[in-house]
């Protein structure tokens, strides 16, 4: 029925951490400018899921393709791949040893090969579009959380993704700073941003996603969108999982 | 996780004069300006045989800052790789790394350079300053190895993660993430290690390399004057590792501030 492929591909996806399976055959198609988000309890392997995706986390057996790309091919360079998937950190991650603006730079004049100039004309049109244009020539350090997301955000869009992935990018955020960032992330949504957000904002949820997938223990329980999944969650454990958060 | 909290403690250089630890500061200009006034008192009162003897041993100085010099680049080099090695995924770079660690802390450094200085002589014939080099650069290497370790272990990993996720590899996001960062880390344990060396190329006068100690031997056999001798080398020494560790502070002190910025 789908015209255009899947941009990513997940298929009966196994991981282990040693003996400890934290994945159970997980599968997840997302669409191009399609955005997911992936809530569940602690420890139930939304972040493992989301890192499956740039193999910061090594999967055991079943295939990921990202972008036409499989992941477990042993000719496709990974690195050109995590190019086209951009990340977001719960715990920001700036470089701290460089400025702002050094930080969006730094990867598009290395990997890109970009010019100077031009990196640093994109960076600050990025900036600007997250609000902290004021801050290029601070240092990490110097920022407030919520500024210093919104720069992580611009770092990950300077390299121009395909994909972005977000990691509970408001779990570390003051409250007040939560809404700034979401902001940024409903602005990205809207411009038709392809988008994976494991979040415990159940009103970005409803406001973004397409679709909302439950996980638990490891395995997605339940994938809908947000109008079902919210008021008719089909498994006993949703209900209960949104009975405790919301 | 449990790697976290890394304290980087190779404490056979000198003592640190701190600001905030006050006793140990007055303790270092107590030492400083009363072996200053020693030397003067020495130099003025007693000038034969002190001023004969000061004038016999610059050579000797300069030769054992060549020899700490050349030793602490060879180290930094040697350690440099040794830390990386001792980090690496690959097995057997990980295990070459580790044995060179391992064995040389394992051997005095005074059999070392021995064994360096008469194992190189069977094979090739180097000046005596060069072999005194290598046994020293590779001792210190070793110890090295394990602060640039402990100094890149202690950046936070969220760093290489977020360096690998923008597209770099793993020596990329060695060179132009972690390194600059661990640097800051590693620069005081690195600069204790260059006040140790320092004091251990007094070693290298037993191989016929003319250092301050050598030098003075030299004296001393000569006129006999070996209290006389000694009480200058020490002197000398001390003076010099007085105002490296204060160098030392002041350089840590800098580095601090401006990570508060
Ligand atoms: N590197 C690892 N080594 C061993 N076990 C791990 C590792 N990473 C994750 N796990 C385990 O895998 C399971 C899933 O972890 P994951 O981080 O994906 O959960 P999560 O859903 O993101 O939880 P949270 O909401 O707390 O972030 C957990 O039980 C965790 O302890
Ligand atoms: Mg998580």
């Amino acid at each position: 029925m789908n015209v255009v492929d899947p941009i990513i591909q997940i298929e009966h996806v196994n991981t282990f951490f040693g003996s400890f399976q934290a994945l159970t055959d997980v599968s997840l198609t997302v669409q191009p400018g399609e955005k997911v988000v992936v809530i569940g309890p602690s420890g139930s392997g939304k972040s493992t899921l989301l890192r499956t995706i740039n193999r910061l986390e090594k999967i055991s057996s079943g295939s990921i393709v990202v972008d036409g790309h499989a992941l477990d091919d042993p000719s496709q360079d990974i690195n050109k791949i995590r190019e086209e998937v951009g990340m977001v950190f719960q715990s920001f991650n700036l470089f701290r040893h460089m400025t702002v603006l050094k930080n969006l730079t730094l990867a598009p004049v290395k990997l890109k090969k970009q010019q100077k100039s031009q990196a640093e004309k994109h960076a600050m049109e990025l900036l600007a579009k997250v609000g902290v244009a004021d801050k290029a020539s601070s240092y990490p350090v110097q920022l407030s959380g919520g500024q210093q997301q919104r720069v992580a955000i611009a770092r990950a869009l300077a390299m121009n993704p395909a994909i972005m992935l977000f990691d509970e990018p408001t779990s570390a955020l003051d409250p007040e700073m939560i809404g700034e960032v979401l902001d940024v992330m409903v602005t990205l949504a809207r411009e038709g941003m392809t988008m994976v957000v494991v979040t415990h904002e159940m009103g970005f949820a409803r406001e973004v996603a397409d679709k909302v997938v439950f996980m638990d223990g490891g395995r997605i329980l339940e994938i809908a969108p947000p109008g079902t999944f919210f008021d008719y969650p089909v498994h006993e454990r949703t209900r209960t999982f949104l009975k405790q958060i919301l | 996780m449990s790697e976290k909290q890394v304290i980087i403690d190779v404490g056979d250089g000198a003592a640190i004069p701190r600001p905030e630890d006050k006793g140990l500061l007055s303790a270092w200009w107590l030492s400083f300006l009363g072996t200053l006034a020693v030397l003067a008192y020495l130099l003025i009162f007693h000038p034969d045989p002190y001023l004969r003897l000061l004038k016999f041993l610059p050579d000797g100085i300069i030769v054992t800052f060549q020899v700490t010099i050349a030793s602490i680049c060879l180290a930094l080099l040697l350690g440099l790789l040794a830390g990386l090695g001792r980090i690496s995924r690959n097995r057997i770079v990980n295990l070459v790394a580790s044995t060179y660690v391992e064995i040389i802390r394992g051997i005095p450094l005074l059999v070392q350079l021995f064994y360096i200085y008469f194992a190189l002589g069977r094979i090739v014939r180097v000046p005596d300053m060069v072999a005194a080099i290598i046994a020293l650069g590779f001792c210190y290497g070793a110890y090295m190895g394990e602060v640039f370790r402990a100094g890149i272990m202690s950046i936070d990993h969220g760093q290489t993660e977020a360096s690998l996720s923008l597209g770099f590899n793993r020596s990329q996001t060695m060179r132009y993430v972690i390194l600059p960062q661990a640097w800051r880390t590693i620069l005081p344990p690195v600069g204790n290690e260059f006040i140790a060396l320092l004091k251990d190329t007094s070693l290298v006068s037993i191989i016929a390399v003319s250092d301050i100690l050598r030098r003075g031997r030299e004296f001393a056999s000569e006129s006999f004057l070996y209290f006389e001798t000694y009480t200058l080398i020490a002197i000398i020494y001390l003076l010099i590792t007085l105002v490296l560790s204060k160098i030392l502070s002041n350089v840590e002190q800098r580095l601090s501030h401006y990570e508060r910025r």
